[in-house]
């Protein structure tokens, strides 16, 4: 379980978000929305223990993150994010297994079976084992972002964080991705994943975190963070809902 | 895995420091060379030639080659940038413009191999200290720094080298320029030999995460690397390292900039492959480099730095035009 007392995160000592207290289950899945520059992405990375938060608490399974050393953390919580910062002619192999990091010391050299084992197991569930053996830089944006989250996968963390998984996808490997996260949330795995469309993560988180005006909003099951009134507010534009079998949506209001 | 390629490329190491045995201002043949070398505590000319004169300068040029070759590795590691060799952390030019000045003074040359150390030293710590923040380097600042403050020693040696008095102090400080090993013994490397140890130790450490790093600052960081100690360990190692490749032979362009390329090429950029690759293929080349220097002209001697840039630049060149052509 994760655990947000207080929270507030920010860039440098200007803060973005103000006072988060919330408690992520484990199992459960939690989409993270907002506007542009809200602080969606400073929130996951001070959940993953690389950005201190300017003040407050943030727990894992009742451990202050702080508290843990830099290992004991990535064998807990894998962040996959998707800026690109690379110059070495790697093979989608090689960056998928740079996430089997925390689970070797320095001094040992070899991939061992279980590292073979998370790795193959981690292209499987993005469908791209049959590329593993392809140079990264040859790979389209689409296909760069399905082997980050391959990376964060072979990690085999209890918790999985996700800074827009779905940004650059094709509709189709878009809906695949969230159903693979829905899928690791039914097995266990906590996953919260920043997301921009709200019908997706309508469609696949259990709840909804809606940052937006330096404040969480809401965080609560989609029926009722996609309220209107609550939207215009974060995001600043009216939205018209729709109820539909599979529960609520909203869409954008058009002025023509 | 490529690590049986590393066998190879030791044998084509030891070649070079064969050849370079071979060759000098005195002709010697190979067998009387082989003699020599069986029996270390013999006297006579020959044995004094190779085991006083060639063999430290096949020694220095392997170390030096090797040093700055992972030096480069490191860096360029770390900073994810192809164009950065280990003289960015301002070693090269502090000891540089230190021994310039100290030339000037007079002060006695057998002190100089050691008063270019402790400069470049200095200087890398100054560089460093201009690149930090936070509890980490900034990429962007160590390299802005490295430049500027390697732009303002490089004018103090130019300044040095306009006031220069007499001719031969001139031609003292362009040899540290033009990298030499005219004149070292064993006695410089045992001098420098603690500091390559103790910054190959610090590459050893950086090795494992330096392979993390060449997907990004962020993904290391989250798959549980220290970056702020990992780029620490990473500059003091190529200071190190980089000082006591000045303080053994002056300035040689090139190597830190052009080798890690090359191994790269050979045996991939894991870091557990790629440095000791480094290793063997810059003292390969540093060494093969020092034997043409030494025999070309004989008896005088080329700088070694002008004749790698001779040779390799264009070398290099053909093999990376050529490559992307075929690719």
């Amino acid at each position: 379980m994760i655990a947000l007392e207080q929270v507030t995160i920010g860039i440098g000592a200007r803060p973005l978000v103000r006072e988060i207290d919330a408690e992520i289950r484990a199992g459960e899945f939690v989409a993270v929305l907002g506007p542009n520059g809200v602080g969606k992405t400073t929130l996951l990375r001070a959940m993953c223990g690389i950005r201190p938060v300017i003040s407050g608490h943030i727990a894992l399974d009742g451990t202050p993150l702080r508290n843990l050393s830099p290992t004991a953390r990535a064998r807990a919580i894998a962040f996959v994010t998707s800026d690109d910062s690379m110059i070495e002619t790697l093979r989608v192999r090689d960056v998928v297994a740079i996430g089997r990091f925390p689970h070797h010391p320095w001094w040992e050299w070899n991939a061992n079976a279980q590292d073979d084992a998370a790795i193959e197991h981690a292209l499987r569930a993005v469908h791209f084992e049959a590329e593993a053996e392809r140079l990264f830089s040859t790979l389209s944006s689409g296909e760069r972002q399905r082997v980050w989250i391959a990376m964060g996968l072979a990690q085999a963390t209890p918790v999985l964080l996700l800074d827009e998984p779905t940004s650059h996808l094709d509709v189709r490997v878009a809906h695949e991705i969230l159903a693979l996260l829905r899928n690791l949330a039914r097995e266990g795995r906590t996953i919260v994943c920043v997301l921009h469309d709200l019908n997706d993560a309508a469609a696949y988180a259990d709840r909804l975190m809606l940052l937006g005006c330096e404040r969480m909003l809401a965080c609560d099951v989609a029926d009722r963070v996609l309220a209107p009134e609550l939207i215009e507010r974060a995001y600043g534009i009216a939205v018209t809902r729709v109820e539909t079998p599979q529960g609520p949506r909203v869409f954008a209001a058009v002025r023509a | 895995m490529k690590v049986w390629r590393l066998p190879a490329i030791l044998a084509l190491t030891l070649l070079a420091c064969a050849a370079s045995l071979l060759a000098g201002g005195s002709a010697i043949a190979p067998a009387v060379i082989m003699r020599a070398l069986m029996h270390p505590h013999a006297s006579g000319d020959v044995a004094t030639i190779v085991w006083q004169l060639r063999m430290p300068r096949v020694a220095i040029s392997a170390v030096v080659g090797g040093a700055l070759a992972i030096g480069g590795a490191l860096l360029q590691g770390m900073l994810r940038n192809p164009l950065v060799d280990p003289y960015l952390t301002g070693v090269s030019a502090g000891a540089a413009a230190a021994i310039a000045l100290a030339v000037i003074a007079g002060v006695a040359a057998p002190l100089l191999p050691a008063l270019g150390f402790v400069a470049g030293l200095g200087t890398a710590v100054l560089v460093a200290a201009l690149a930090r923040r936070g509890s980490g380097v900034d990429s962007n600042r160590l390299i802005l720094a490295g430049i500027s403050i390697s732009a303002l020693f490089s004018a103090v040696v130019t300044f040095a080298l306009v006031r220069s008095i007499s001719i031969d102090a001139a031609q003292a400080i362009l040899a540290w320029l033009g990298g030499s090993m005219a004149g070292r013994g064993w006695g410089d490397l045992v001098f420098a030999t603690p500091y390559l140890l103790a910054g190959i130790a610090l590459a050893a450490l950086a090795a494992s995460p330096l392979d993390a790093l060449r997907v990004g600052d962020v993904r290391a960081r989250t798959v549980g690397v220290d970056v702020d100690r990992a780029q620490w360990l990473i500059l003091a190692s190529t200071s190190l390292l980089a000082a006591a490749s000045v303080a053994l032979a002056g300035m040689v362009g090139f190597v830190g900039l052009i080798v890690p390329h090359v191994a790269r090429r050979i045996v991939g950029s894991s870091a557990r492959l790629l440095l000791p690759a480094c290793a063997l293929c810059g003292a390969a080349l540093c060494t093969f480099a020092d034997a043409i220097a030494r025999s070309i002209a004989a008896p005088s001697e080329l700088p070694i730095g002008v004749l790698l840039a001779f040779i390799g630049v264009p070398a290099f060149l053909y093999l990376y035009l050529h490559q992307e052509r075929v690719g």
